[in-house]
């Protein structure tokens, strides 16, 4: 396998007594969409910042394009270009006058800058609001200008975090066409974060799937997916207590391989053919007594992944405590 | 395009810095209003009323022979010089806040040259504001300033060096603009009153005359004054001098107080 482009080794972040990052190790090939996904607090965005440079590691050591994050940042710099999950705009400029800055901020050549300009903004569509100060554009708008500013300078490696967060489903499908775009006709290595699952599944080549600070699996989407069987059966009790009772009746039928009792009276039952376990699952659960309230089942999706990993869906890591959120906002202070 | 490995010289960071220091505040309509307002404001209120009143010996006594107007339009022209260039520095804070600031961080550019280029952005919107002041209050002056006009821009410049640096060392040092402007009216009230720009300092009481030595705005005003009035309190090549050195010394502290706020 040709060399690694991004190789992390054991990094680690501790803010006070939190560990936020945890011994992390991973390989990113070239050319590839690599995807970080866990709940918010996970740690995604404290490993991005070190990756690129703007926060230090307490431990372990990270090289990206062939350079060390920690002696040699200045050369990672020049290689690299991010779009953080909020804006770093200047919202008095205008869009124009954003990627101007940035490229000459990068040394690209008046001449040459002005080209690349509009190419890049013809490429996320927004020739027409090049001259319109910032602060008018959507959250849509405003990340796809982010896009084209990291575009100007061809990265050798893009970093993206969060890169649909908090927009608008044709905003989401936009950016999702423009990052293929940039995989497929530049060849460009894609890093990002994400919390939704759709994305990491639908974008990613590979998959490390992140919590508490930890990778607990990394692989393609279709691999992770196929690891936990052919099919996820939900179901809802109205006697929630009884729910373990009911599992090891259907266990011992050899009818799931694993399960998982989510929150809601909800049982997530592995199985390898659903549909022809679903009239067993009913008499099983007449014999016992025990009423079933809702019964479905679907394909399994890198959230049912999550699920069998951590015991809770990826929506319901993300509504944690009091402590989570503290732990998002230590993580979002890159300059601790 | 050609991929990777892109990096901008140290003077092309800088002046990219500038020009969008310059650009940002030139967009703001009402900040820019204000910055030309407020001097006016200074002017026409406190130096016309003033002015009226402060006739008869003890005046000229206190004010060396120069008319009211003579002495205040320097003055109000470095003020107003000052708290632009010294408020400036809250721009870090705000590019922190929104995020801009580490659009820069992540530039493979130098950290020196990106604060330089701030400070310097912001050193000409203080003195543009200073040079209209000027223009708008030539009028008000006894007679216009001719060779002094060179030496009083260099003052206005290196005023505005002085604390252009000092309020980019402490917005690089506080969290929030509310802690910053704390700082800035704590600090700006005294210095504007010791400084002897809209106060008379050549009659004052010995501390204040002592006190006012350490205010750096002093040397910037008596230098703007000898320049454009032709009344000196100390001599104009110490003025100088000692602005010079502040403003090195203030531009080395924001260099070393941004460099702390990155990692690596």
């Amino acid at each position: 396998m040709a060399e690694p482009i991004i190789e992390a080794r054991g990094l680690t972040k501790v803010f006070g007594d939190l560990v936020a990052v945890d011994h992390v190790s991973f390989q990113v090939r070239r050319g590839e969409i690599f995807g970080f996904l866990g709940p918010n607090g996970a740690g995604k965005t404290t490993t991005i910042n070190m990756l690129i440079t703007l926060l230090r590691p307490t431990e372990g050591e990270a090289y990206v394009a062939g350079f060390s994050v920690l002696e040699e940042p200045h050369e990672v710099r020049k290689r690299i270009g991010v779009v953080f999950q909020e804006p770093t705009l200047d919202r008095h400029l205008t869009g124009w006058e954003n990627l101007w800055i940035h490229g000459r901020m990068y040394g690209i050549e008046r001449s040459e800058l002005r080209e690349r300009i509009d190419m890049a903004l013809g490429l996320v569509e927004l020739e027409r609001w090049a001259h319109v100060p910032v602060r008018k554009y959507s959250g849509g708008m405003m990340r796809r200008l982010e896009l084209a500013r990291t575009l100007l300078c061809e990265p050798e490696v893009l970093f993206l975090d969060e890169p649909t967060l908090g927009l608008d489903p044709q905003s989401r499908a936009h950016i999702w066409d423009y990052i293929e775009a940039l995989r497929r006709d530049k060849g460009i290595t894609i890093f990002l974060t994400t919390h939704y699952m759709d994305e990491a599944d639908k974008l990613c080549d590979r998959v490390a799937i992140i919590d508490h600070g930890r990778i607990i699996s990394l692989g393609e989407p279709e691999e992770l997916k196929r690891s936990i069987g052919m099919g996820v059966i939900y179901v809802r009790l109205t006697m929630p207590e009884r729910a373990k009772e009911l599992v090891g009746a259907l266990m011992e039928e050899g009818l799931a391989q694993d399960f998982r009792v989510a929150r809601g009276a909800r049982v997530a039952l592995f199985v390898r053919d659903a549909p022809t376990f679903i009239p067993r699952i009913f008499d099983i659960a007449s014999k016992l007594g025990v009423p079933i309230s809702e019964i479905s089942y679907h394909m399994p999706t890198l959230d049912d992944v999550f699920l069998r990993l951590t015991g809770r869906g990826l929506r319901e890591a993300e509504a944690g405590g009091p402590w989570l959120s503290r732990r998002r906002a230590m993580a979002r202070r890159w300059r601790a | 395009m050609r991929p990777g490995q892109h990096e901008a010289s140290f003077f092309t960071a800088l002046s990219v810095m500038a020009y969008r220091q310059l650009r940002s505040f030139l967009r703001m309509k009402a900040r820019l209003v204000m910055s030309i307002g407020r001097p006016l404001l200074w002017l026409f209120f406190f130096g016309l009323g003033w002015s009226s009143t402060l006739r008869g010996p003890v005046a000229q006594q206190a004010l060396r022979g120069m008319s009211f107007m003579d002495f205040v339009v320097p003055g109000v022209v470095m003020m107003s010089v000052f708290f632009t260039s010294f408020f400036a520095g809250s721009s870090v804070i705000w590019d922190r806040e929104f995020g801009f600031l580490k659009e820069v961080m992540v530039a493979p550019a130098s950290r020196t040259a990106v604060i330089l280029g701030r400070v310097l952005g912001d050193s000409l919107i203080a003195i543009l504001q200073g040079v209209l002041t000027l223009a708008i209050a030539t009028p008000l002056l006894s007679q216009p300033p001719t060779w002094g006009l060179p030496v009083a821009l260099s003052a206005m410049f290196l005023t505005a060096l002085a604390y252009a640096s000092l309020g980019t060392a402490i917005g690089c040092s506080v969290n929030t603009i509310e802690t910053f402007q704390l700082i800035h009216i704590t600090l700006a009230m005294p210095m504007m009153f010791l400084s002897g720009a809209v106060v008379p300092l050549y009659t004052a009481p010995l501390w204040m005359k002592v006190a006012s030595v350490l205010v750096p705005l002093a040397y910037g005003v008596d230098a703007a004054r000898t320049a454009i009035s032709g009344v000196s309190l100390m001599p104009l090549w110490l003025d100088m001098t000692v602005l010079a050195c502040l403003a090195l010394a203030f531009l080395f502290i924001a260099v070393k107080a941004f460099e702390r706020t990155t990692p690596l």
